[in-house]
């Protein structure tokens, strides 16, 4: 939980203006906020999350501080009165007894406001406050401030506010607040316009939680648990997002107000077995990517993965913390070493072994690049062999490339029930995805898999045909007409969300005027299923409409929806 | 028990849910058993019928998740309904009925063709179920219990709060692992069952179980949990009966309270055995994060503050704590399906000292995507629209159709010219046919470059996607909003004597990234001047 701004955290501050400005708190050092002000760090470490200070540039006028906190009772009263309520002046108030303000008589030039941009300038650099006085004297300076209504005054207010007030609020740095701070303040398209509430839709079509505490429940675990396949080209977004879910995001997470360091140190072998006794310990010791559960395994288009993004949450993807969660519990495969490990150089070519004479024989630095290729190695073979092993709880996607070809690659190594969540900032990509997973397709491909069989069958006579039930055989010609097997996907659905904001004030109730357009961002997500080898026929009737008509029962997917009849 | 929602496993155990998928948002929830539990008299143990066929329990659990299931032959006939009727005392006008189940049974397979086999077969079955035999037709997949999937299934009690809603609520009120959530209106207990997912981080009884690490102190552990309220007994009680199904026992805790009039404090009785503080008769559930589905939020609010003594000392919990966390700031969030209702929480939000209140809307779309069938060369086909693709096309067609009304003319001008009545019906059927085949050589020329002749029928015709047509175009109004940590003078002041506050090293003067471009641009430019 983040309950205080910590040393040499990434913390956002909100301005005025509505932007967000993400800084790492280093002790002993000033905070720059541009026009909103100059402080030093050590007056927000140590601090509570979302409170509002105001900037005093001299620390003098404040009691020798250039903070002063703003309490919420001041923040809402001004807000109130900015906004025209609260002071008897409802809007409904000016209904019969007093004239309706219009802006009949306002002069659209800008001439009402007496004071020049130079004189507003000179203001500025004479206080030194918090913009008080300067959003006071433009306000006397209006010359028919009089003739607004309660509404423009308050807008009025709040522009002049939003422009000269020094005041920030300090916010925790999380999954959201990246999302939002990359869409709004940043390029959108470096996390492909991905939005808050398709993250979080990501997340829950995916199923991604904490795995538990299997090393304690262990009678259970046959297998170790919460492992997720993630292909992420969102900058390391998606995989955080994800690792927010699973509890392995932030270093400090579960922790206490003191503060605890020093406990998470890593064991320099490359033994990630010994889990057993460090069982209490909140992250138990692994070594570089080696925790057996609640793991992440990204799978990256490149030689080394994009994860830039995760600096915000402490991990420097080129030269990781070792106590931080994702150390252990990240582990990045490439496609290359995924589907063809043998061309890997890392993976393919184990270092020579030395015996123990032959290394105390080396210079040290030698030794030392000697272990550490050797543990990489170690590390690639068994990262690599993990997830081409398969049987992963779910799969995250959100790609560059084209979806399917993802899926076509993943989905096998899903074990079974678990779900696919696909994200794509366009449609189209999905679309296909959802045709080449289509009923009819489905049917398709059962009837000709079973012809084939029959065919085959007939063509082998002698050679045991009971084989064909127990496993799926392959057909040369079942590939190269069908992209994928679309019968390994249930329930494929196509989906999108979309949250608006309103403004919620007594008689001024709408929605915010204007938004963020560019891409729409669509989910699409399915279940990975065991289908069965034998032939059998879809029983029951598509819908209660087609009783009649449906007499004969036909060989198809009546998992799907609604487009059983698609196939006669 | 582990809970198949968060550790399902590989496959399907017994006693434990499980989801029989028929198809989309259609999924049957049953607690898979060994025995007929529900007395209903199948020869096979227990029973789920379903539209797609009948399914043994033992052709399901011990099978791998995931696993297509074949439906098997189940007598169900009269069998399962007679014994229905017969439960039901009134309903007992059957000559031959008994009152107990077990013999039903046998009395129905009495009535099968080789009775005696079979009656010596029922004796059996009644310790051991009869081997399930594969119909010939019929399936459906074996799923393991996801938020989602079972707020697709779960029976309605409320308004659910749907997959949109819930992941977008529970991502923005930082619902992490190890959380302590408190939910007012269980309702149908969609929500939460999302919320346990999040908060979970550990069954809590592992804490009993921990190995011998007692070398260093173990780290105090907080484990997630979600406090649920719910002021409809009836209700309660089902969610409550469901959690323990669901294996969710000691991660969820249900009241049956009314929170408006006594608040979140945990009644010490019913509370876990977690560490309680001693003089309180209860215990506050530490809530990192609020939600409220409540028709009136603002009077549960006054529950939910910072101050210990301002809670109502009068009350049955005599509440002296906070129900926050006193650590770290708390997230809420209020469900409104009324603009009024949301108005007035934001009114009560703002007088309680909440900050960063916002109140959204989630606008949720399902899409289908299909192949459409448009042309003219699918005449007859189901579910095509049998129209010109292009204009090309529907002149072609036109042209055809002129092509043939003309020849019929001369054909009739020339019957005229000639009087002959009998060759009318000939006449007609040349010229028709013609036409016929003049317009299907004007259909495929224009429909060449597709080829739909060669192409399979689920390649045909062109991909397309809408969205579905039921929609729902308001669940609710979700009011967000954050109450930071209470932060004291004497906070502060212990803050300032650690972080000395003007200690400022000048030297490492960070410079923003936007700073450092445009110096670096501002450089380049006077190296060119």
């Amino acid at each position: 939980m983040h309950s205080y701004v910590r040393p040499n955290q990434y913390v956002a501050f909100r301005l005025p203006s509505d932007a967000t400005k993400i800084l790492k708190v280093v002790p002993d050092t000033m905070i720059f906020l541009g026009k909103y002000g100059t402080f030093p760090a050590n007056q927000i470490i140590g601090r509570p999350f979302y409170l509002t200070f105001e900037v005093f540039d001299d620390a003098s006028e404040n009691n020798g501080h250039n903070l002063r906190l703003i309490t919420a009772a001041e923040l809402h009263a001004e807000t109130l009165i900015a906004d025209g309520e609260g002071d008897g002046d409802e809007p409904d108030a000016n209904g019969e007894s007093l004239p309706m303000r219009t802006n009949r008589e306002i002069v659209d030039d800008g001439s009402a406001q007496k004071l020049t941009l130079a004189e507003i300038e000179a203001l500025k650099k004479e206080s030194t406050g918090s913009g008080r006085e300067i959003i006071a004297k433009i306000l006397e300076s209006h010359s028919a401030l009089d003739q607004k209504t309660a509404f423009s005054l308050a807008k009025y207010t709040l522009r002049k506010r939003k422009k000269y007030m020094k005041r920030f609020t300090v916010v925790p740095m999380d999954v959201s607040l990246l999302t939002n701070y990359m869409l709004q303040d940043k390029d959108a398209a470096r996390i492909m316009e991905l939005r808050d509430e398709l993250i979080g839709l990501l997340g829950c079509w995916a199923n991604v939680h904490h795995a538990g505490n299997s090393s304690l429940d262990g009678a259970v675990a046959s297998k170790p648990r919460g492992r997720y396949l993630v292909i992420d080209e969102t900058g390391g977004l998606v995989v955080a997002a994800m690792a927010e879910r699973m509890g392995i995001l932030y270093p400090h997470d579960g922790e206490d107000d003191q503060e605890q360091q020093g406990s998470d140190d890593v064991p320099s072998t490359e033994d990630g077995q010994g889990e057993q006794q460090q069982a209490a310990s909140r992250h138990p010791r692994h070594a570089h990517m080696s925790a057996p559960d609640n793991s992440i395994v990204l799978l990256h288009a490149n030689k080394q993965p994009n994860m830039s993004l995760l600096k915000y949450f402490g991990y420097d993807q080129d030269n990781p913390s070792e106590t931080h969660p994702l150390y252990a519990h990240l582990k990045t495969v490439s496609w290359l070493q995924l589907l063809e490990p043998q061309e890997d150089t890392i993976y393919a070519q184990e270092p020579e072994h030395l015996t123990s004479d032959e290394i105390a024989a080396l210079k040290s630095s030698k030794r030392s690049t000697y272990y550490r290729k050797r543990a990489r190695w170690e590390r690639t073979q068994a990262v690599v062999n993990e997830a081409r092993a398969g049987g992963f709880d779910g799969l995250v996607v959100a790609t560059l490339m084209k979806p399917i070809s993802v899926l076509k690659n993943t989905v096998p190594l899903l074990s079974g029930s678990a779900p696919v969540a696909v994200y794509s900032p366009v449609i189209e990509p999905l679309t296909e995805v959802m045709d080449l997973y289509s009923t009819a397709r489905k049917t398709a491909y059962i009837t000709k898999r079973n012809q084939l069989g029959l065919q085959r069958q007939e063509q082998e006579k002698t050679a045991d045909t009971t084989g064909i039930d127990s496993q799926d055989p392959f057909y040369p010609e079942l590939a190269e007409e069908f992209y994928v097997n679309p019968t390994l996907l249930l329930a494929p659905t196509l989906e999108t969300a979309r949250v608006r904001s309103w403004q919620v004030l007594p008689g001024r109730t709408h929605p915010m005027m204007s938004g963020r357009g560019g891409a729409e961002g669509y989910i699409f997500h399915a279940s990975r299923v065991l289908p069965t080898q034998q032939t059998i026929q879809a029983a029951g009737n598509p819908s209660r409409k087609r009783r009649k008509m449906d007499t004969s029962a036909t060989p198809a997917d009546s998992s799907t929806g609604a487009d059983v009849e698609m196939n006669s | 028990m582990p809970s198949p929602f968060l550790t399902p496993g590989d496959q399907a155990p017994l006693d434990s849910l499980a989801l029989l998928h028929l198809r989309r948002d259609q999924t049957v929830p049953t607690i898979l058993r060994a025995h007929d539990d529900e007395g209903l008299g199948y020869n096979e143990g227990k029973v789920v019928n379903t539209r797609f066929g009948s399914f043994p329990h033992s052709t399901l659990y011990h099978k791998p998740w995931g696993s297509q299931i074949v439906a098997s032959k189940v007598d169900t006939g009269s069998r399962g309904r007679r014994n229905l009727k017969r439960k039901a005392p009134t309903a007992d006008n059957d000559a031959d009925s008994t009152p107990t189940p077990t013999t039903a049974v046998n009395e129905d397979a009495a009535e099968d063709e080789t009775p005696a086999i079979q009656q010596e077969q029922q004796q059996q079955q009644q310790q051991k179920p009869k081997a399930a035999v594969a119909a010939s037709s019929g399936f459906l997949h074996l799923l393991y219990p996801t938020p989602e999937l079972w707020t697709a299934s779960l029976p309605h009690r409320t308004q659910v709060v749907y997959t949109p809603d819930y992941s977008y609520i529970l991502h923005r009120l930082c619902v992490r692992p190890g959380s302590s959530v408190i939910e007012a209106g269980a309702g149908s207990g969609s929500f939460t069952h999302a919320a346990v997912r999040a908060v979970f981080n550990g069954y809590p009884s592992d804490q009993q179980q921990q190995p011998e690490s007692a070398q260093q102190p173990p780290k105090k552990r907080k484990y997630g949990k979600v406090h649920s309220f719910e002021f409809h007994a009836q209700r309660a009680s089902k969610v409550r009966e469901e959690i323990t199904q669901h294996g969710l026992d000691g991660l969820v805790e249900v009241t049956h309270r009314d929170v408006y009039e006594d608040g979140f404090l945990l009644n010490r009785d019913t509370a876990s055995t977690e560490g309680a503080s001693e003089s309180a008769s209860s215990t506050s559930p530490k809530a990192n994060a609020v939600f409220l589905d409540l028709p009136a939020p603002w009077l549960a609010l006054r529950h939910l503050t910072r101050e210990c003594r301002q809670q109502e000392t009068g009350t049955a919990t005599g509440g002296i704590q906070s129900a926050l966390d006193p650590t770290t700031p708390v997230y809420i969030c209020t469900f409104s399906p009324c603009l009024e209702q949301s108005e007035r929480t934001i009114s009560a939000m703002r007088q309680l000292g909440w900050l960063q209140i916002e109140m959204v809307e989630v606008n949720h779309r399902r899409i289908e995507v299909k192949r459409e069938k448009y042309g003219l060369e699918f005449e007859g086909a189901r579910g095509a629209v049998v129209f010109p693709r292009t204009v090309d096309e529907a002149v072609a067609k036109t042209r055809t159709i002129e092509e043939r009304t003309r020849r019929f003319r001369e054909a009739m001008k020339e019957r005229d010219a000639r009087g002959d009545e009998q060759s009318l019906g000939e006449a007609m059927r040349e010229g028709v046919e013609e036409g016929v085949e003049d317009g299907k050589a004007g259909a495929g020329g224009a429909g060449e470059e597709d080829g739909e002749e060669n192409v399979p029928s689920y390649k045909q015709g062109r991909l397309i996607h809408r969205t579905e047509p039921d929609l729902k175009t308001h669940t609710s109004w979700l009011v967000f909003a954050v109450l930071p940590r209470d932060w004291t003078e004497a906070d502060e002041q212990r803050c300032r004597e650690k972080w000395p506050a003007h200690k400022v090293i000048e030297e490492v003067k960070p410079k923003g990234k936007k700073q450092l471009k445009r110096e670096e641009r501002e450089r380049k430019e006077k190296e060119k001047q």
